[in-house]
C-alpha cells in the first residue's frame, strides 16, 4: 500500500469528466431478431406484466436450428434517434456477437455492434438549466457529443426468489430462475461523449433525451420498467495547489434507472474519487477502470468488478445476419417521419409565446399536449387572438382547467404506487388531450375569452362540458348561449343583482366600510351565483365596491 | 394394391422413377415406404446409418398419400418417396440429436423449412440419419450413437459428417437423403460411398432448422442415385425463406426442366492444384478418366490456377471453428440437452463445465477450444481475421476462373473439375488419432464452402482396394446460383460415365 503523499488541503480544485451510455428499450411491435411479442410495448400484449417466459419463442430460448431475423421497425426507430441526435446514419451496418455465459443470456452471445455501429458522429445542443433545474433555451445552450447509438438485444432475468404472484407464502428459493420475457428486446445503446460538467447537466440531459424519445414514439420511457437505463462513465481531474494535476480512473456505473440514481451516483463519485486517490495515488492508466453499482438505499456506488476480471467478448460479425443497406430513401423517410422536437418546441413556446420555463416544459413534454396545444393556439388565431395573447390564453386553458381535470381523473382511477414515487417518473399516460376536449374547442374559449364574452368561471364551466362525450363536438359558443354563460352587458340586471347581494348582506358591507376589503369576495360570488356565471367576476367587484362607495 | 415383390437383383429405383410409378398407380405409396422400411431393418443393424426411424408416422402417411391419389387430389412431385434426414435438421417429432450426448433426448417444437417443403411435397420421411458429432468429422466416426460402415465395405468408413445419410443411399434404404455440407460433408461422403451428392450456392436452401455448426458455410443439400434425384430434391427445397435473413431473394431455378439439355462445347476447368502427388492412384486414374469424358463430349479443358487452396484447409479450420465455438455456446445445460449433475459446493461455472465436457465428444471439444482461440482478444487478427483474407482470395480464385482470362486467352469455365477426396474410403479407425490427416480429407472440398459456390459430387471410375471395387468422387464446381448449369454439366458426365462401382 502506497503511503499517502497528499492530504485534501493539497487539492486546489476538482475538474469532473463525464460522459454517459444509455440503453433505451424501444417500443417495437416484436423482439428484435424474432417474432415474439415485446415486453417494452404495452400495447402488443400485457407487457412486462406478462407472466414469465411467455413472450418466447425458438430465436428467443436459442432452440437449435433457430435464426435470428432482423425487425426492420427496430433499424427505423433507432434512425429516428440517430437523427434527433444529429448523428449520420450509416450506410452499411452489420451486428456483431458478443460472448458470454450467463444463464439469462439463452444464446451465450448477444447480437450486437461492434465496429460498424447505425448511428455515429452526433451531437445535440441541451438548454442550460434555471435555477430550479428547467431547461430554458433562454439561458443558453451546451453541445453534447454523440459518439455512437448502436442497436442490440436485452437479455433476459435471473431471479433468485420466486415473483410475489407465485410464491404462495415463501419468496424463497435454493436455486435461480429465469424468465426470458426481455430477452431479445431491441435495446438502443446511445454512448456521449466526455462533454458533461456538473451531475446536474447531465440529469438534465437525460431528462431530455427521454422526453425526445417519447416524443419520436420510439420508447415508453417508463423509467421504472427499466425503459430507459443510464451507465454514466467518470473520472476527475485534480489539480493540486503545488501546479499538478492527476486524473482518477474511469468508473462505470452500471443500470442506474432513475434520474435520481444518477445524479447520486455521479456525486458520490466526484466526492469519492479525490478522497480514493489520496489513500491509494491510483491514477487513469490502462487497466484502471472499474465497474461500480448503485446502492438506492444507502445512496452510494459499490465495487462490482475491477478490469482484471473483466470479460473477452470474443466479438464477431454475426453470419446468420447479412450485412444491412441503408439507402438514401428509406434514412429521408425516417427523417421526415420526425416531428419537431421539444428543444425546438421549448424556445419557440419561451420566444413567441413568452411562457415561463415551466410551462413550456408542461406543454412539451407529452407529444399529443405539445401537438393539442399548437392546434389550439392555430384556432384562437383563426379566430382573431392576435398571435403574442393566444399562445398565453391557451396555455393558461391548458395548465388550469385542463390539468385540473387531469388530476381529478387519474385520482380516480387506481395506480400502481410504485410506478410514481418519484415525480418525474410520471408513467401515467393521461394527458389533457385524453380529456375529450377538442383544440379547435380550446382554440375558441380563448377567443370568446379574449373578447370578453365569458368570464373565467364559464370557461372553465363549459371546459368541462366540452370534455364531456355529450357534447363531443358542440361549438363552444352555442353551448355558452344555451347555458346562458355569455356574459350579459346589461347593466340593469348587474345593478338588480348586485343591489339584491347589499341588501341580503348587510353585515359585510359593515366590514367592507371598516376597511375589511377582502371580505367583497363573498358578494362578487354571490352575485355571479345570481347570475348564473354569465356576470364578469372583475366588472362585479368594480361595481359592488362603487356601490358599496369604497375606494381600493 | 399388393405391392409387387421386391427383387433383389432388380437395380435400385431411383426418387423421380419411384414418385411417378406412384403417381401412374403401378405401386403405392404404402408399398414403397414398407420396402424402405424392410431394407432399413434388414441393413440398419450392420451399416448403424440411422439414429431414429418413424415407421408408424410413414406408414400412416404414405396411406394418407394413396387415400389422395384414390380421391383424385392432386399429388405432390415427391408424393411418396422415402427419405432420411439427417439428424443434425429439427423435426417437430422424434428426437433431433446431431449424433451428440449433449442432444441424445432433445426434441425440437418445430420442422425445418427445407423438412417441410419435402413433406409438403409429399416425401415421407422415415428416419434420422447418422452423423458425425454435430456434422464435426470426415468419417462418421464421431457419432454418439457410434459409427456408421460404409455399406460397399464394412470395415471401411462411408465419409461424412453426412455419414448415414449417404450409407443410407448407396444401400437402397433410401433413393433420397438430405445432408448438410460445411466444408464437404455432403461431397465427399457422396464420393466414398458411390452416389450422387451436391452442395447448393451458399443461400439458396434455408438453414432455419438446420443445427448450425458454421453459419457462414453450412448449406443443406442432396444425396441421391441420379443428378436428376438430386435437382428433383433441390428444385423441391430451394428458395427464398423468411426465417433465413441469408437466404438469396431470387426466383427458384427450374432445374429439372433443362436437366437433360447438353451444354455445347462446355468450358471445363481444371485446377493445377488437383494434381496433387498425395492423391491416391485412383483418384488420378478417375480424374484422368472423368476429363477424357468431357474432351470426348467436345468439351474444352483449361487448366485453372486456384493459388489459395494450400491455404484452404488451415483457413476453413479457424473460421468454422470459430463460428462453431459461438454456435455451439448455447449448449449450457441450461434450457434444454444435457446437464450435469453437480456436486455440493459447485457452482454456475461448475454447471456450465461439467455439462459442456460431458455433453460433447473430442472432436466438438478440439473445435470450441481452437475457435474460442481464434477469436480471443490478441489473436483475432493472426487466427480468424488472417483466415477471412485468405477466404477472400480463395474466392477471387474462384472468381477468376469463372471470368475470361485475357492474359492466358482463355474463356470463362463453365464448371470446375476435381476429386472430391484426396483418396477412397478409408477403414474405420484409420484417421481418428489423426485429426490432421482427418482435416486434409477435405482439401478439395472446404474451398468451395469458403466461396460459396455451388458444387455436385458423382461417381468417377472406380478403384479397386485389396480387391474390393471401391467408388471415387468427382467434383464439379459451378458459378454462384448457376445449379441449373452445373447439374446439365454433372448430367452430362453422368451419361458419358457409368461409373457406379
Amino acid at each position: 500500500m502506497p503511503s499517502p503523499r497528499y492530504t485534501p488541503a493539497d487539492i486546489e480544485r476538482v475538474t469532473l469528466v463525464l460522459g454517459m451510455e444509455i440503453h433505451v428499450e424501444l417500443a417495437t411491435r416484436t423482439k428484435v431478431f424474432s417474432r415474439a411479442a415485446n415486453p417494452a410495448n404495452s400495447r402488443a400484449g400485457h407487457g412486462e406484466a406478462s407472466p414469465p417466459n411467455t413472450l418466447i419463442d425458438p430465436v428467443v430460448l436459442a432452440l437449435p436450428g433457430s435464426l435470428p431475423i432482423l425487425n426492420r421497425e427496430a433499424v427505423e426507430m433507432s434512425m429516428m434517434v440517430g437523427i434527433a441526435l444529429g448523428c449520420t446514419i450509416a450506410e452499411r451496418t452489420k451486428w456483431d456477437r458478443k460472448s458470454y455465459f450467463y444463464p439469462d443470456l439463452p444464446k451465450a452471445y448477444q447480437i450486437s455492434q461492434y465496429d460498424m455501429p447505425l448511428c455515429f458522429d452526433g451531437a445535440i445542443d441541451i438548454p442550460n438549466c434555471d435555477d430550479r433545474g428547467e431547461p430554458d433555451p433562454m439561458l443558453g445552450f451546451a453541445r453534447i457529443g454523440i459518439i455512437r447509438a448502436h442497436l442490440e438485444e436485452d437479455a433476459g432475468k435471473l431471479l433468485h426468489e420466486l415473483p410475489a404472484s407465485d410464491a404462495r407464502g415463501s419468496t424463497r428459493i435454493d436455486h435461480s430462475i429465469v424468465d426470458l420475457n426481455r430477452a431479445g428486446a431491441p435495446l438502443l445503446e446511445i454512448v456521449t461523449q466526455p462533454d458533461f460538467t456538473s451531475a446536474d447537466q447531465a440529469v438534465a440531459f437525460a431528462r431530455l433525451l427521454r422526453m425526445i424519445c417519447r416524443f419520436l414514439g420510439i420508447t415508453e420511457g417508463i423509467m421504472q420498467k427499466g425503459h430507459m437505463r443510464f451507465e454514466p462513465n467518470i473520472n476527475c481531474i485534480i489539480s493540486l495547489k503545488n501546479g499538478r494535476t492527476a486524473t482518477t480512473p474511469i468508473t462505470e456505473v452500471k443500470n442506474l434507472n432513475s434520474f435520481r440514481s444518477l445524479k447520486g451516483a455521479i456525486e458520490h463519485e466526484l466526492r469519492e474519487q479525490p478522497r480514493r486517490w489520496l489513500e491509494d495515488s491510483i491514477e487513469f492508466g490502462p487497466g484502471t477502470k472499474t465497474t461500480r453499482g448503485w446502492n438506492d438505499a444507502r445512496n452510494e456506488t459499490f465495487l462490482q468488478r475491477s478490469k482484471e476480471d473483466a470479460h473477452d467478448y470474443r466479438y464477431f460479425p454475426d453470419p446468420d445476419l447479412p450485412v444491412l443497406e441503408i439507402d438514401d430513401a428509406w434514412r429521408e423517410s425516417a427523417r421526415a417521419s420526425i416531428p419537431e422536437l421539444p428543444i425546438s418546441r421549448l424556445w419557440r413556446l419561451r420566444k413567441s409565446h413568452g411562457l415561463d420555463a415551466r410551462e413550456a416544459i408542461a406543454l412539451v413534454e407529452e407529444r399529443p399536449v405539445a401537438e393539442f396545444f399548437d392546434q389550439a393556439v392555430s384556432r384562437a388565431s383563426d379566430a382573431g387572438v392576435p398571435g403574442d395573447r393566444a399562445g398565453r390564453l391557451v396555455a393558461n386553458i391548458l395548465l388550469q382547467n385542463g390539468a385540473k381535470r387531469v388530476n381529478e381523473r387519474t385520482t380516480e382511477q387506481p395506480t400502481d404506487p410504485s410506478e410514481r414515487e418519484e415525480p418525474d417518473d410520471e408513467s401515467s399516460t393521461l394527458t389533457v388531450a385524453d380529456l375529450g376536449i377538442t383544440p379547435a374547442a380550446v382554440g375558441t374559449l380563448a377567443a370568446l375569452r379574449e373578447k370578453g364574452s365569458i368570464s373565467a368561471q364559464s370557461l372553465d364551466i363549459l371546459f368541462g362540458l366540452l370534455c364531456d362525450p355529450a357534447h363531443a363536438g358542440a361549438d363552444p359558443e352555442t353551448l355558452a348561449r344555451e347555458r346562458n354563460l355569455i356574459i350579459v352587458r346589461d347593466d340593469a340586471a348587474m345593478e338588480r343583482w348586485c343591489a339584491q347581494v347589499l341588501a341580503d348582506n348587510a353585515p359585510i358591507v359593515d366590514q367592507i366600510k371598516g376597511g375589511k376589503l377582502q371580505a367583497i369576495g363573498r358578494l362578487v360570488g354571490n352575485v355571479m351565483k345570481l347570475s348564473g356565471g354569465t356576470a364578469d367576476a372583475a366588472q362585479v367587484r368594480t361595481k359592488l365596491l362603487d356601490m358599496i362607495g369604497v375606494k381600493e | 394394391m399388393t405391392p409387387p415383390p421386391s427383387d433383389p437383383a432388380a437395380p435400385p429405383v431411383t426418387g423421380a422413377a419411384l414418385a411417378a410409378r406412384i403417381r401412374a398407380g403401378e405401386l403405392t405409396a404404402v408399398a414403397a415406404t414398407q420396402r424402405a422400411l424392410a431394407q432399413l431393418d434388414a441393413l440398419n443393424p450392420a451399416l448403424n446409418c440411422f439414429i431414429d426411424t418413424f415407421p408408424d408416422q410413414s406408414l400412416a402417411r404414405a396411406a394418407t398419400i394413396d387415400k389422395a391419389r384414390a380421391d383424385g387430389a392432386p399429388l405432390g412431385p415427391l408424393a411418396g418417396v422415402p427419405i432420411a434426414l439427417k439428424d443434425n435438421m429439427c423435426l417437430s417429432w422424434g428426437r433431433t440429436t446431431c449424433a451428440s450426448k449433449m442432444l441424445a433426448d432433445y426434441r425440437s417444437p418445430y420442422t425445418l423449412t427445407a423438412g417441410q417443403r419435402l413433406i409438403d411435397a409429399g416425401a415421407i420421411i422415415v428416419g434420422k440419419a447418422n452423423m458425425d458429432e454435430f456434422a464435426m468429422g470426415s468419417s462418421g466416426e464421431s457419432s454418439f450413437f457410434g459409427p456408421t460402415r460404409n455399406p460397399l465395405d464394412h470395415s471401411r468408413v462411408p465419409g461424412g459428417s453426412s455419414s448415414g445419410s449417404a450409407a443410407a443411399v448407396a444401400a437402397d434404404i433410401v433413393p433420397v437423403a438430405l445432408g448438410s455440407d460445411t466444408g464437404g460433408s455432403i461431397r465427399q461422403p457422396a464420393g466414398l460411398s458411390g452416389v450422387v451428392g451436391m452442395k447448393p450456392t451458399y443461400g439458396r436452401v434455408s438453414r432455419y432448422g438446420l443445427v448450425a455448426y458454421a453459419s457462414s458455410l453450412d448449406q443443406i443439400g442432396p444425396l441421391a442415385r441420379t443428378v436428376e434425384d438430386c435437382a428433383l430434391i433441390l428444385e423441391t427445397i430451394c428458395g427464398v425463406d423468411p426465417a433465413d435473413g441469408t437466404t438469396a431473394d431470387l426466383p427458384a431455378p427450374s432445374l429439372l426442366a433443362t436437366l437433360n439439355d447438353p451444354i455445347d462445347r462446355p468450358v471445363i476447368g481444371v485446377p493445377k492444384q488437383a494434381h496433387d502427388p498425395h492423391n491416391h492412384p485412383g483418384v488420378v486414374n478417375a480424374l484422368g478418366d472423368a476429363i477424357d469424358a468431357f474432351v470426348r463430349m467436345g468439351a474444352r479443358i483449361v487448366e485453372v490456377d486456384l493459388a489459395h487452396v494450400a491455404h484452404g484447409i488451415a483457413a476453413y479450420y479457424l473460421v468454422a471453428s470459430a463460428e462453431a465455438s459461438s454456435n455451439l455456446a448455447r449448449f449450457d445445460g441450461v434450457r434444454y440437452g444435457h446437464r450435469a449433475t453437480l456436486q455440493p459446493g459447485d457452482e454456475l461455472l461448475d454447471l456450465y463445465c461439467k455439462s459442456r465436457a460431458e455433453g460433447f465428444g473430442p472432436e466438438v471439444q478440439r473445435r470450441i477450444m481452437l475457435g474460442t482461440y481464434a477469436l480471443s482478444s490478441g489473436y483475432a487478427d493472426a487466427y480468424y481475421n488472417t483466415a477471412l483474407k485468405v477466404r477472400r482470395l480463395i474466392r477471387r480464385d474462384y472468381d477468376s476462373a469463372f471470368a475470361p482470362n485475357d492474359r492466358m486467352g482463355t474463356p470463362a469455365c463453365d464448371a470446375i473439375l476435381m476429386p472430391s477426396s484426396p483418396s477412397p474410403a478409408f477403414k474405420l479407425g484409420e484417421k481418428t488419432s489423426d485429426p490432421l490427416a482427418m482435416y486434409l480429407e477435405d482439401v478439395y472440398t472446404v474451398t468451395v464452402n469458403l466461396a460459396g459456390l455451388p458444387a455436385i459430387t458423382l461417381p468417377g471410375t472406380p478403384t479397386t482396394v485389396d480387391g474390393v471395387s471401391l467408388p471415387v468422387g468427382m467434383q464439379l464446381i459451378g458459378r454462384a446460383f448457376d445449379e441449373p448449369r452445373l447439374l446439365r454439366i454433372a448430367r452430362m458426365l453422368e451419361l458419358a460415365g457409368g461409373n457406379r462401382p
